[in-house]
């Protein structure tokens, strides 16, 4: 679905954000994109949309050079921003206008999540909260049945059942022909939703496993205390002990922490590419 | 060659649809402030005139339509200028040349089409009414194939384009930032042109009056050849420099 080959990017007169960046995704998946605040993710889900250009390099999304802006790419992609504009117009309205652009728009499908994530139809879209806003663009974009639906830090100015109801449509809406690509720094927010887990650190891809591969490889436990430190890849004090991660040398089942595994590539990424080279 | 990557025309239609839907306010409140003033003008005429024979309305049209006109081009492209509304615009699944065509009707063909009938009736309604409370005038009927106004939408066909250019490639105040990249244009062009003819009107002082000694100057061949591409070419290539602009668009 979306082929990267030795891709370069930077901003105006400032140096590589990306330099020889290379990322196969196969379609089917819902990848999550993880990275601390300027490592490069939306910078990156930018140039996939063709929102911003590569200096270098191949990029090929759904057979489409995202640079030229094909109408069968754009209608076959969408975008929801971390920030957003939405006109003044009602629900139905925006509908109406921007759901012929979108060649297979459910509007059943539509009627379906925007009555799940309960969203004001008789208001207009710009005096919406922001959680709601987000929410119709969730619904929306869902209903496009895009080949290819990216979601820019999607849980951000969610309330509790939101994030919930969140979860449950996303993994409802995935299929074989169809890839989401979550960014996000709130990594709690998408465990057990989000596989393969790829990790963006200072323009390079530093991590990128499927859920399995890393409960394979990986063991997350508590412990009480640190007695000996050999084995261990990460591990941070935590209420009544320490959290840890090691090489599941023993093949145990643990329950994969997501903000540990984050923490642990990006403080120890050496160890954990050798662990996963093994 | 699929051609629909450049033109389908359900999905034109629906752009434009769209388009007219997002920007028909925006076009009402030019219309209403437009025609406000032109009536205002005209009854400051009506009253101050010394001349018994009213005949503004060729000139109230040209005018209006330039200006009125241009500063509706110079928003065409507004959700460039503003980076949340940008995304959204250049992911609309539409071709650049049908983002860009749907804009061209609007404030080029459109915008002359649809001035043209408003200013008929309204050129009727005003004439009639200063008839009413200013019985001793003349009003002449507004023809929309007098010389002036066919002139008047000749030069808003040149030059409009220009406008388009500017509304893709400037950010944010974009009438003023184009017409002073037209001033410095014209500025640079005047000093040229100066500099070229200065020996001309120095050693033929008769040169000025005599359109037969200009005419059989070397340099008349040149001016007709930029009055050419002025009429026929300025346009073309505004447009593709707006199409081009608007495909290297970038959040």
């Amino acid at each position: 679905m979306i082929k990267i080959e030795n891709l370069s990017f930077s901003y105006h007169h400032r140096k590589l954000l990306f330099d020889r960046l290379n990322l196969v995704l196969p379609p089917g998946n819902i990848y999550g994109l993880l990275g601390r605040n300027g490592a490069g993710k939306t910078t990156l889900l930018k140039i996939i949309a063709g929102l911003l250009f590569p200096k270098t390099g191949r990029i090929d999304v759904m057979g489409f050079y995202p640079k030229d802006r094909h109408p069968q790419f754009l209608s076959e992609i969408f975008l929801i921003a971390e920030e957003f504009n939405l006109p003044s117009m009602k629900m139905e309205h925006f509908v109406h206008l921007y759901s012929p652009f979108y060649p297979r728009f459910n509007h059943n499908l539509f009627k379906e999540y925007s009555e799940e994530l309960k969203l004001p139809e008789e208001e207009k879209l710009s005096v919406m909260s922001y959680g709601q806003k987000k929410n119709f663009l969730l619904s929306f974009g869902l209903a496009t049945d895009s080949r290819l639906l990216i979601l820019d830090e999607p849980t951000n100015g969610l309330d509790i059942p939101s994030k919930s109801r969140f979860r449950k449509i996303v993994a409802n809406a995935i299929h074989d022909e169809r890839s989401f690509i979550i960014s996000t720094h709130q990594v709690r927010d998408m465990e057990n939703l989000i596989d393969p887990i790829i990790i963006l650190d200072e323009g390079k891809i530093i991590f990128s496993q499927d859920c399995e591969r890393i409960s394979g490889r990986l063991a997350f436990t508590k412990q009480a205390e640190i007695a000996d430190r050999k084995g261990l890849v990460y591990y941070e004090s935590v209420l009544g002990g320490y959290a840890v991660v090691k090489e599941n040398t023993e093949h145990d089942e643990t329950r994969m922490n997501l903000e540990l595994l984050f923490n642990a590539v990006i403080s120890n990424k050496e160890e954990i590419n050798a662990i996963f080279n093994s | 060659m699929n051609l629909t990557c450049y033109f389908s025309l359900s999905r034109f239609l629906q752009l434009l649809k769209l388009e007219w839907s997002r920007s028909r306010k925006g076009i009402l409140i030019t219309f209403l402030i437009t025609f406000g003033l032109l009536f205002t003008v005209f009854i400051l005429e009506s009253v101050f005139s010394y001349s018994k024979i009213c005949n503004s309305h060729p000139s109230a049209y040209a005018f209006a339509l330039l200006t009125a006109g241009f500063i509706l081009s110079s928003l065409a492209f507004n959700d460039l200028g503003h980076s949340l509304r940008r995304h959204n615009y250049l992911m609309l699944p539409a071709s650049t040349f049908e983002k860009f065509f749907s804009m061209w009707l609007l404030t080029c063909a459109g915008w002359i089409i649809a001035f043209t009938l408003v200013y008929i009736l309204y050129s009727a309604g005003a004439n009639a009414l200063g008839h009413l409370f200013f019985s001793d005038r003349t009003y002449i009927a507004f023809s929309p194939v007098a010389r002036i106004p066919v002139n008047a939408i000749c030069y808003y066909l040149a030059i409009q384009g220009v406008f388009l250019v500017g509304a893709v490639h400037f950010r944010g105040f974009v009438f003023p930032k184009t017409i002073l990249a037209l001033l410095i244009f014209g500025m640079v062009c005047g000093i040229i042109f100066y500099f070229t003819m200065s020996d001309l009107f120095q050693t033929n002082p008769e040169f000025i009056n005599e359109y037969s000694v200009l005419k059989n100057n070397a340099l008349y061949k040149v001016w007709m050849m930029v009055r050419w591409m002025f009429r026929w070419l300025l346009a073309p290539l505004c447009w593709v420099i707006t199409c081009l602009g608007l495909k290297e668009q970038e959040v």
